[in-house]
């Protein structure tokens, strides 16, 4: 039986799903329909609506080609490449001859250096593989968003205090949108390109860690303050060499660590970000650390690899337990209560669920239990749903789990219970958007006491809070 | 109960047998490199393993013990001693002067003599003794470069010495996660290679300009003593110096040296800084809260750091901390802890006061003084239940006449001598020489700041879990004292930062201090947070001041930056 065998329908044909309070699922008109006619537990929430006009300029490497070309001469041209580009594609412009029509000799050079160059950077990816792509690539290759370079919304984090929401923009500007003040603050500073996460810091208000292109980026915005640009002398511009582009970062629960991981890197970065030093961890196979999940009371540390290697990492002495998935790398993963993490390989409709990995099972040999099959099926309403997971969300309390995923236009939640050790997975609701809106990313909120508020971020540019509320008598 | 340095002196000897080891696995990958011989892998292998075991090397090895006893020595001679106080220029020159530091300059220069000998004859170089068989002459000629490398050696333990103790002060850095020892070795090796060979290079150049400015005089003062002939072109010449190519070994042994002597301190700073476990209760060995009272000695260190882990992951041992003693049922063991904490914490607090201007500090004296005078005094020995033994009547009387006695001629001779040296030090010239600086000495208070970010974490994870495992509410009667005690430290530091307080010239322009400050600002907040958002729903219970009270606020709204 199908793992959807139970949700139920899907809203009708102008009708999209609002929240779901008690078992009940509510839908409202798709254009009309108010949440508030439901319930107000997320009144005061921030209203985000992510449109084209409110994007800066921003300078991509898609949008390079929309210049019109100037004719320099020869040589500001290759300068100027090089200056941008580095050396290496200032060799290739200065061999190219549709460019280069004026120096015969020069050409025929730079083609000769262009050819030895090659023979070692083949001769270094063979040896490192995963140093093959170049910056926005690997993070685009391994992002959880959805189609991350062209998405209005790259991704977005809860504060886990306070009801404050991050979210990064596709013209790399991290907007900060709180509950209490109608005001945005907006982040941005020069080494701030390609965010590829997030991560608001434990026991603070106000420390904000910004994975991007260059390194770790921990903005410091007083939420006192009335500037809706703070400067960026309220950045710390956390680099190392070698290890760019970050792809994830995640502070410890106890608010005193921060993890960086790079997939084109193969040692995590433990940062003191006050000391602006930091601790590679590393070991032997693996390739780059793509994201790394800390479970709730800081003890261990999930850290997938961009092969089928993912490690658990035990954090009192920082010790590795090597975990190997079937078929291909680990695309998500996230920690419940009681140190149950979940996860699931890229391009297999599975998730797995790791017990109280080595202390209970004590065997290196045992495996991880197959907890849910979501293979793709095709609904009665005649919309697909299931197939491989693009990512995957757990509640703070563990108690609904909402998948993202490859092939499909709907969310899927489902309710999660533990009992005696046990997990059991039941069907809960599916969140559908408006016409060709596809769900980008999201997030659970962090400190909604009336259950669980599940924030989507559609492809329109529109943000979604989607509570599921429950009262005690249910 | 151990002694007080055993711990210390243990680890500092485990130190030296590691370091005893890498450096000999350095030596002995050395002659590997320089003996290779890829056409022949069978004789590079035999005459590697020659060497390793021949008598020139056990001779090195001794050699190289030595020199790192006298490094542990050293090392051991700076950490145990709490930081110097140094807060006037004078003074400062003074420190640098001391018989100490002349001793530490000559087992620097001896050390860097001998490693240097030591790498140079490991290498085969001919550069190993100071004379030779002239060509043009009958007679013993010197050989110019091994005094020029010998010298060399010299001048780079002092360099060496110079950088890291005189214009740097050297402090333990714990690192914020704690590896194996073997993971930290291999992660360190590979930065101190590139550090070797990339710091090297400063002090080559500078050698080589010292010896072009002076090298006249070592080279006749070494020739007229053996008397030997001067055959070579002399090398304080720079072409000279320059084809002859000895900069190039010089740089090399230099290299080496420094790759040596970092190797001694990341070996040093692994094994020092290793957490230890301290038990909560016990007869025989040192406790938690004994260490934590050896406030900013070693002990005092490792103390706060493992109260630090523990109230975070050890479940165990904080169980431990929430018992009660069997007979009498006292929280025996958190009282203890308690108040070592908060001494910790309040006395950082006072240092800091201090430096932020003495008006707070006058008015705290006369806040203080008609609780002195007995009339104020009177109703308070018996407002509680309790009868009060030290504060009695009578003993408050006798505190009285003491203090009356004091009041007398030399007191006053004193005080105006206090005067007279003020106004002295007023004077230009003399304050600039005699004047406090208060940037170092906030420099110096903040350099002592890590066991205070740990006692700060550590207790307010103990507060938290409380919450949850204290069964019989040891923890929560003192939550206001806690929580009070991290604000004022709070309060304290945020006056540091408030411009018109601190004069603008005494802004920190150290780094390091900067940073230490910055973090331990952050872990104090973290500090508060922690214990106010666990308690948020209790908070209104929780008899505090009305000043904390307020400045809690923030706090509970998420709204304290």
């Amino acid at each position: 039986m199908s793992a959807f065998h139970g949700f139920p329908d899907l809203p009708g044909p102008d009708e999209v799903a609002l929240c779901k309070l008690n078992e009940v699922y509510c839908c409202g008109n798709a254009r009309y329909g108010n949440i508030t006619t439901f319930t107000n537990a997320t009144k005061k929430h921030p209203v985000i609506n992510v449109t084209r006009d409110i994007h800066h300029h921003r300078l991509s490497d898609e949008n390079i080609s929309m210049y019109i070309d100037v004719e320099d001469n020869l040589f500001k041209k290759i300068t100027s490449v090089w200056y941008k580009q580095g050396f290496l594609e200032a060799l290739s412009v200065a061999a190219d001859p549709t460019v280069n029509r004026e120096s015969q000799f020069l050409a025929v050079t730079a083609s000769y250096f262009l050819k030895v160059a090659n023979v070692f950077s083949t001769f270094r990816y063979f040896l490192q593989p995963h140093l093959k792509d170049i910056g926005p690539k690997i993070v685009s290759n391994y992002s959880r968003t959805r189609s991350w370079g062209n998405a209005p919304i790259k991704c977005l984090a809860w504060h886990p205090h306070a009801t404050k929401i991050a979210v990064a923009t596709v013209d790399d500007n991290v907007r900060i949108y709180c509950s209490e003040v109608s005001f945005v603050s907006t982040l941005k500073c020069k080494a701030q390109g390609h965010v590829s996460s997030l991560s608001w810091r434990p026991f603070s208000a106000s420390e904000l860690a910004v994975g991007c292109e260059q390194g770790v980026i921990v903005w410091t915005v007083d939420p006192n303050s009335m500037f809706t640009k703070p400067s960026s002398s309220n950045a710390v511009v956390l680099k190392r060499s070698g290890h760019n582009p970050v792809t994830d970062v995640s502070w410890s629960p106890n608010g005193d660590l921060l993890i960086s991981c790079s997939g084109a890197d193969t040692s995590m970065l433990v940062w003191d970000v006050s000391m602006e030093t930091s601790i590679p961890l590393k070991r032997v196979a693996g390739g780059g650390i793509v994201f790394s999940r800390w479970s709730f009371d800081a003890s261990k540390v999930f850290a997938a690899t961009s092969s089928i290697i993912f490690r658990v990492w035990e954090t009192k002495r920082w010790t590795p337990e090597r975990w190997c998935a079937r078929g291909c790398r680990v695309v998500a993963a996230c920690w419940g209560p009681k140190d149950v993490v979940l996860f699931a390989a890229k391009g297999e409709p599975m998730i797995y669920a790791l017990t109280n990995t080595g202390l209970m099972s004590g065997t290196q040999t045992s495996k991880a239990l197959a907890v849910l099959d979501v293979t793709k099926v095709e609904l009665p309403s005649g919309d697909c749903v299931g197939g491989p997971i693009l990512d995957m969300c757990w509640d703070p309390t563990g108690r609904y789990l909402a998948l993202l995923f490859e092939e499909s236009h709907l969310i899927a939640i489902f309710c999660t219970t533990q009992l005696m050790m046990q997990l059991k997975i039941t069907p809960c609701c599916f969140v559908s958007g408006l016409e060709n809106e596809l769900p980008s990313t999201m997030a659970f909120q962090q400190n909604f006491t009336e259950g669980a508020c599940l924030t989507i971020a559609w492809s329109s540019g529109r943000v979604q809070h989607f509570p599921i509320i429950y009262t005690d008598g249910y | 109960m151990e002694p007080k340095s055993d711990i210390f002196s243990k680890r500092l000897l485990v130190a030296v047998l590691w370091n005893i080891g890498l450096q000999i696995f350095l030596a002995v990958g050395l002659i590997f490199i320089i003996q290779v011989d890829l056409l022949h892998p069978l004789s590079w292998l035999t005459s590697t393993v020659n060497d390793i075991f021949g008598w020139k090397m056990s001779i090195n090895i001794i050699l190289l013990a030595l020199v790192s006893f006298f490094q542990a020595y050293i090392y051991g001679s700076y950490y145990m001693m709490p930081l110097p106080k140094y807060f006037t220029r004078f003074s400062m020159f003074l420190n640098m002067l001391s018989i100490q530091n002349a001793i530490f300059i000559v087992l620097y220069a001896l050390s860097g003599y001998f490693t240097m000998g030591l790498y140079s004859s490991l290498a085969k170089s001919k550069f190993n003794l100071l004379k030779k068989q002239c060509e043009s002459y009958d007679g013993q000629c010197l050989l110019e470069q091994s005094l020029f490398l010998q010298f060399g050696g010299m001048w780079m333990g002092l360099y060496y010495f110079m950088n890291v103790h005189i214009f740097s002060t050297t402090v333990l850095m714990f690192p914020h996660i704690y590896q194996d020892k073997f993971q930290q070795i291999k992660i360190a090796v590979n930065n101190i290679l590139s550090m070797g060979f990339k710091n090297s290079m400063a002090p080559v150049t500078y050698y080589c300009i010292f010896y072009y400015l002076w090298g006249n005089k070592p080279r006749s003062f070494v020739s007229d003593v053996y008397s030997l002939y001067l055959e070579d072109p002399p090398l304080d010449n720079i072409i000279i110096l320059i084809t002859s190519g000895i900069w190039i070994g010089l740089w090399f042994y230099t290299s080496l040296f420094f790759i040596s002597v970092y190797t001694m301190k990341a070996v040093f700073n692994i094994v020092l800084t290793e957490p230890m476990k301290f038990p909560i209760v016990s007869d025989s060995c040192l406790t938690l809260q004994n260490a934590l009272a050896q406030r900013s000695q070693f002990n005092g260190y490792l103390g706060a750091q493992d109260l630090r882990i523990m109230s975070m992951t050890d479940g165990l041992r904080r169980a431990h901390i929430f018992t009660l003693s069997q007979p009498g049922g006292h929280p025996r063991n958190w009282n203890g802890l308690l108040e070592q904490c908060l001494g910790i914490i309040t006395d950082f607090s006072k240092q800091l006061d201090c430096i932020n201007g003495e008006p707070k500090s006058d008015m705290n004296k006369s806040t203080l003084r008609p609780v002195l005078n007995g009339s104020a005094y009177s109703k308070i020995p018996y407002s509680d239940t309790l009868r009060n033994m030290a504060q009695s009547p009578k003993l408050l009387n006798l505190k009285d006449n003491k203090n009356n006695a004091e009041d007398t001629f030399s007191n006053a001779v004193k005080e105006e001598f206090n005067v007279l040296l003020n106004k002295l030090c007023q004077k230009p010239g003399i304050s600039y020489m005699f004047g406090e600086l208060t940037d170092i000495k906030l420099k110096y208070v903040l350099m002592q700041a890590q066991p205070v970010m740990w006692t700060c974490e550590g207790l307010s994870f103990i507060a938290a879990a409380s919450l949850n495992e204290d069964k019989y509410g040891v923890v929560q009667n003192d939550l206001p004292i806690i929580i009070s005690a991290l604000m004022n430290l709070k309060q304290n530091l945020e006056k540091l930062t408030k411009p018109g307080l601190v004069p603008r010239k005494h802004i920190l322009n150290d780094t390091f201090a900067i940073k230490m400050k910055a973090g331990l600002l952050s872990s104090v907040k973290r500090s508060i947070y922690k214990i106010v958002i666990t308690f948020s729903k209790y908070i209104h219970e929780i008899p505090l001041d009305p000043e904390v009270q307020i400045a809690i606020q923030p706090f509970l709204m998420c709204k304290e930056a």
